[in-house]
């Protein structure tokens, strides 16, 4: 079954002198429990259509659904509970606050839940300990390494138990050993907690050795699909 | 996201710009502490008018209820449809007065007995205006100006409290310009001479006549005379006190003891129906008015059949209650003459004043409120970013716009407080020096005078207004920090 599902989506950035067509005519669909890698050069319009399954942004036509339903008919309040509880993205370069420790970080999830504190407190333990940060609690993310800020993006990510991981080029900005135990905690993830995982990279390599589904896309066009064993589970 | 959340944010972020935000927070407590000192002037001045000025002698919070008379009491009578005249126009009996003292906030009502009599004091006898007073005269200010002794020993005692006036009066060689004398008796006019006696001197002539006796003269066989009291007919005059010679033998005389001497007011004297130089026991005062009142005035009475009394002093217990009283008595069909209503035409202008200086720190508040806005907008422009991941990880629009509401809310509360604070600060120290420098012109000491007033509705209303011009402020920094693309915000 499909969870996230893109039918003919185009997405246009009008300029002053052109339109860029970001995405053009893109038809994807992911299913529950993949671990769907979506490669290209850059400005094939990856973070494009990130954007748009995690509810950041919206087509110019076509449309995006999520559980077989679609985002269209969202208000936007309903958008930001969808990209509260249903999805959970991470990012390249983290997008941490960065006057808020690692705890305060992914308590502020929770917070716009409406978890009340205590209940904040004892999730955020859980959470950090499932990205083997327990150590790391009350640091800052100045005080942390790449590869630990990204723990603690992806333990927000998954606050609120999202269905699916959406990540832009998670490990572009670390080490190939940092980025090695990025992608197998979310593998782990994938396989422990049935969660999907959607992750954009332009790393082929990284790609072959996780993803279960391969989605090639040039100039915001689908032009390659590939689905290995293994996927579905 | 929950109230408390959405406050440890807002505070976070104010504290993470403490100097930003306690400047901002500054201009606040300025045009706040404007606000309250410059209406807690304006509110002082206008209670030290009204309460000290005005309310210590009383004529504020008095109401005289006038009683219609046998005259209209017999148009009344006689025609229903009289008209205007009759409207209002209600009987002053002792049922009146019990009504009117039934009113909420009305601390007593004296009904005003008056009349004009002959009476013979020292050996001179002079018509003069003579009154009934009840026994208990505690905070009746007429009465609370004692020269020497005191007051009546009970309802019916032969007693009598005179003023100095009556003093002056009867032993004055002059008759008093235009005779025949006015109706209730009186010396031209409510202004007096400066006293040009001290005080002491005052009170030691005054000290003198006390126990000594003053004689009421009336016709023989005249209403209540002695009979009334069961006491016989004293003897004729004639037999005693020859030497004036203006009385003709055959009055009644009536032998009142003086218990005590009242100093009559300096300056102006705005008492209404206070023509009276002698006062008795008002009962006893009563059955001396049936029978001195001359004929056509019985007359009358009697084809009314009875009109009341005069009139009746009301005093209102609170000065900020006299206009609903006055409204209860007029509801209730009486009429009445008050100089209260300059309390409204003094809090009209006040309103005015107040208003003006309210406005005119309001200035200094909406100064403020700019820098509110510029602050919010670089605060916005800064968590920009911020705003974004807030925003990608599920905070909703609303949820963001109200972070910064309360942020807002706190800087105006914040120095809504400590504004009042300060303008409390700045009046006590403002009063001090200005008491100090009224002392030293003065070269004594005076009475300590407040000249600020910071009622709670002043504080109150000043912090609600910080408060308001606060969110108002913020409505648009807040609105596009809302407004913030996170996919922009992230790139
Ligand atoms: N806000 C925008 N306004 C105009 N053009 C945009 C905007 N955002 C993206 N684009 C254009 O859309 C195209 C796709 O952009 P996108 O960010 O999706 O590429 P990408 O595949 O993620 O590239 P990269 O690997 O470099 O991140 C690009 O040509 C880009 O210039
Ligand atoms: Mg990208």
């Amino acid at each position: 079954m499909s969870i996230l599902q893109a039918r003919e989506v185009s997405r246009e950035y009008r300029m002053k002198a052109e339109t860029v067509h970001a995405l053009a005519g893109v038809n994807v669909s992911i299913e529950s429990g993949e671990f769907a890698a979506i490669i290209g050069t850059s400005g094939s319009g990856k973070s494009t259509l990130l954007n748009l399954f995690g509810g950041l942004d919206r087509p110019t036509s076509g449309e995006v659904l999520f559980d077989e339903e679609s985002l269209a008919p969202l208000t936007s309040r309903q958008m930001s509970r969808y990209r509260l509880a249903s999805v959970g993205m991470i990012f390249q370069s983290f997008n941490l606050i960065p006057t808020m420790t690692a705890a305060e970080n992914v308590s502020l999830a929770l917070a716009f839940a409406g978890m009340d504190r205590a209940g904040q407190r004892e999730r955020v333990v859980a959470l950090l300990g499932r990205v083997g940060l327990d150590h790391r609690r009350d640091h800052l993310p100045s005080e942390l390494s790449g590869g630990e800020q990204q723990r603690v993006a992806i333990a927000r990510a998954i606050a609120n138990s999202p269905r699916v991981l959406l990540a832009d080029e998670p490990t572009g900005n670390l080490d190939s050993r940092r980025a090695a135990e990025i992608l197998d905690l979310l593998d782990e993830m994938r396989r422990s907690e049935g969660m999907t995982i959607v992750l954009v990279t332009h790393d082929l390599e990284l790609a072959r050795r996780h993803a279960t589904h391969q989605v090639m896309l040039r100039d915001g066009v689908v032009i390659g699909e590939e689905r290995m064993a293994g996927g579905t589970p | 996201m929950n109230f408390r959340d959405i406050f440890s944010l807002s505070l976070r972020n104010l504290l993470q710009a403490k100097l930003r935000t306690v400047l901002t927070t500054i201009g606040v407590i300025v045009g706040v502490a404007a606000i309250v000192t410059m209406v807690s002037f304006g509110i002082g001045l206008q209670d030290n008018l009204l309460r000290d000025a005005l309310g210590r002698i009383d004529l504020l919070t008095s109401i005289n209820v006038i009683g219609p008379g046998a005259d209209a009491m017999l148009a009344m009578r006689e025609g229903a449809g009289d008209g205007d005249n009759a409207i209002g126009r209600r009987l002053l009996d002792d049922a009146a007065i019990d009504e009117l003292r039934s009113i909420p906030d009305v601390r007593y009502v004296n009904p005003q007995l008056s009349f004009d009599g002959y009476v013979r004091f020292e050996g001179h006898t002079r018509r003069i205006g003579i009154g009934g007073a009840p026994l208990i005269v505690s905070d009746n200010p007429r009465f609370m100006n004692i020269l020497a002794g005191g007051h009546f020993s009970s309802g019916d005692a032969r007693e009598a409290v005179i003023t100095e006036r009556f003093l002056q009066r009867l032993r004055s060689k002059s008759i008093p310009r235009g005779s025949p004398p006015r109706q209730q008796g009186g010396e031209a006019g409510p202004f007096r001479q400066p006293p040009t006696r001290s005080d002491e001197e005052r009170q030691r002539d005054a000290r003198a006549v006390l126990g000594s006796d003053l004689i009421m003269l009336t016709l023989p066989g005249s209403g209540a005379g002695g009979a009334v009291f069961g006491i016989p007919l004293p003897a004729m005059t004639g037999f005693e006190e020859q030497q004036d010679g203006d009385v003709t033998p055959g009055f009644e005389e009536h032998r009142f003891k003086i218990v005590g001497v009242l100093k009559s007011p300096d300056g102006i004297d705005f008492q209404l129906g206070g023509n009276q130089l002698l006062y008795l026991p008002f009962e006893v005062a009563r059955q001396f008015r049936e029978g001195s009142s001359d004929p056509l005035r019985q007359m009358g009475e009697m084809l009314a059949g009875g009109s009341g009394y005069q009139g009746a002093e009301i005093r209102v217990a609170d000065i900020g209650r006299v206009e609903a009283v006055k409204e209860e008595i007029r509801r209730r069909g009486f009429n009445f003459i008050s100089l209260g209503n300059q309390i409204e035409e003094i809090k009209r202008v006040f309103l005015i004043v107040n208003a003006s200086l309210a406005v005119l720190g309001g200035l200094a508040l909406l100064v403020a409120s700019f820098g509110i806005s510029n602050t919010m907008i670089m605060s916005i422009r800064e968590r920009t970013r911020e705003i974004g991941i807030m925003k990608a990880i599920g905070g909703s629009d609303g949820e963001v716009m109200r972070i910064f509401f309360v942020e807002a809310c706190l800087i105006g509360v914040a120095g809504g407080v400590i504004g009042v604070i300060c303008g409390w600060g700045i009046d006590r120290i403002a009063n001090l020096f200005a008491n100090r420098w009224i002392a030293q012109q003065a070269g004594r000491a005076v009475r300590h005078i407040e000249f600020f007033s910071i009622p709670w509705y002043l504080s109150g209303g000043a912090i609600l207004f910080a408060l308001l011009i606060s969110l108002v402020a913020a409505i648009y920094p807040a609105s596009r920090a809302a407004k913030v693309d996170p996919i922009i915000a992230l790139k």
